[in-house]
């Protein structure tokens, strides 16, 4: 017992000597440098660039246009995983189903009161995040984790009762989580189907006109760029992280008897 | 020009190290997810100030919102004091 | 005098080496799962922070912007201008969904700490 403590303290001690030294060694490369690398300047020069389309994602946020035009299909085997992790986490839990009436009634009347006002404002800030995505900070990501911490406050304060009751059971939110990710595939091939319709070259994951093909999502909503598919690709990812976070949670919380009955008593329980 | 901005994130950085410190040795896990939320606040206002502002807006809900509250409720069908 | 940023983004960086250091030994020898979980999370949030410190960069005379245009350029020089300008975007994009799957993965490993506890009736390891 002593010999492993030795053992763990010297090895953890060597790793952060070890990372120390890298650092002022400068093995990151020089810490905070004037330049910046080839690969970050081209992106930012392209990511809103009306005069080099083909090469541009014509989105105003650099971070943005990396994750879904760039970089979009690493982003897209990424939402599986998150889909993937959701799924197991239902598995665990298999064979549950919500049950009415059991255990509390949230907090208390003040903290109800001033929730109440309070969620409307996060619904609506996680919606305007994730739909100017492509204009301001943000997108998919954060507006759907917005929306996420709305329902985990909606079950903490008034009860995991009153979110059944209004209709978030988890079947539905799986439905919507399945939903947004057949917006995300619908949208990443939207134009190579519309090529192949038309009989012109198209890729997929296609955002606006590519060299040797000249379909383009649509460019401008009024008088502002929507960023051709980004604006889809956060709105439905905004769906998809909000109801996929929000199942998770729901299906974390779920009470003592409702797991007992779907595990079955006895042989699992103690 | 930069001095003021980037000492506040080594003052928050600085913060981090004693909010992990004391959540790992915390006995009282409630206290511990408390601290890694302190540690979670220094980390977001360190992206802030390192110009990551979506880094910032995503952090926040997920590891000030939903991550203690997912702890929360792990300890509460576990058990509270450790050892 | 000389330049005091260099110094204070070495105390920033060792900072984080260090909480990465406090997260393992948490790992390592605390007994309790849920112990485990927290300082889990604390090590994966430090190396998210070094992709982010990775990314950042000085800029003479002013302090670097974030990677967005605020407003739509009229000539290809706002672009140069802006590039010149502007931190690396290309880390921020890397963590942004790391952070997001990170938290689904927890939740799994949160509800199988749950399973085993049910199991059980300890989250003791040892």
């Amino acid at each position: 017992m002593r010999i492993r403590e030795v053992v763990i303290a010297v090895s953890v001690a060597l790793v952060v000597l070890l990372l120390a030294y890298v650092i002022e060694a400068g093995g990151l490369g020089p810490i905070a440098p004037r330049e910046l690398r080839e690969l970050a300047a081209s992106y930012l020069v392209n990511a809103y660039n009306p005069w080099n389309v083909t090469q541009s994602a014509l989105s105003l946020e650099a971070v943005t246009a990396i994750v879904w035009d760039y970089r979009g299909l690493d982003t897209f085997f990424e939402t599986s995983v998150l889909f993937a992790s959701i799924v197991g986490v239902s598995l665990v839990f298999r064979g549950y189903r919500e049950r009415l009436g059991i255990g509390g009634r949230g907090l208390s009347e003040i903290v109800k009161t001033s929730t109440r006002v309070l969620l409307p404002l996060i619904l609506i800030a996680g919606v305007s995040v994730a739909l100017h995505g492509h204009l301001t900070p943000g997108g998919g990501f954060q507006g759907g984790s917005f929306i996420a911490v709305l329902l985990v406050l909606m079950s903490i304060v008034f009860s995991l009762d009153f979110v059944v009751e209004r209709g978030l059971t988890s079947g539905r939110l799986l439905a919507l989580r399945s939903v947004g990710l057949i917006g995300v595939l619908a949208t990443s091939v939207a134009l190579l189907a519309a090529g192949l319709a038309l009989g012109v070259e198209a890729y997929i994951f296609q955002n606006v006109a590519r060299e040797g093909s000249e379909l383009s999502m649509p460019q401008w909503l009024l008088d502002r760029p929507t960023g051709g598919t980004l604006i889809f690709f956060n709105m439905f990812e905004a769906l998809a992280v909000a109801a996929g976070l929000a199942l998770a949670f729901l299906v974390l919380s779920l009470r003592e008897e409702e797991v007992r009955e779907a595990l079955g008593v006895g042989e699992w329980y103690e | 020009m930069e001095v003021v901005p980037i000492s506040i994130a080594a003052a928050a950085a600085l913060l981090s190290v004693a909010a992990t410190y004391l959540a790992v040795r915390s006995g009282d896990l409630l206290a511990a997810v408390v601290l890694s939320a302190v540690q979670s606040v220094a980390y977001a206002l360190i992206y802030y100030i390192l110009m990551a502002p979506d880094i910032a807006l995503v952090y926040i809900p997920v590891s000030v919102g939903v991550l203690p509250a997912v702890t929360v409720l792990l300890i509460k069908k576990t058990e509270r004091y450790e050892v | 005098m000389s330049d005091p940023v260099p110094f204070l983004f070495t105390v920033v960086l060792l900072s984080l080496v260090a909480n990465i250091g406090i997260s393992l030994y948490g790992v390592f020898t605390r007994p309790s799962l849920v112990k485990k979980f927290i300082s889990l999370t604390i090590f994966s949030d430090t190396l998210n922070s070094f992709a982010i410190a990775i990314g950042f960069r000085r800029v003479i005379g002013s302090y670097p912007s974030a990677a967005v245009l605020s407003s739509l350029p009229r000539e290809p020089g706002e672009l140069s201008a802006f590039a010149s300008a502007a931190v690396d975007p290309l880390p921020q994009a890397l963590v942004l969904t790391a952070i997001v799957i990170g938290l689904a993965v927890f939740m799994f490993l949160a509800g199988l700490i749950a399973m085993y506890y049910r199991h059980y009736g300890t989250t003791r390891m040892v």
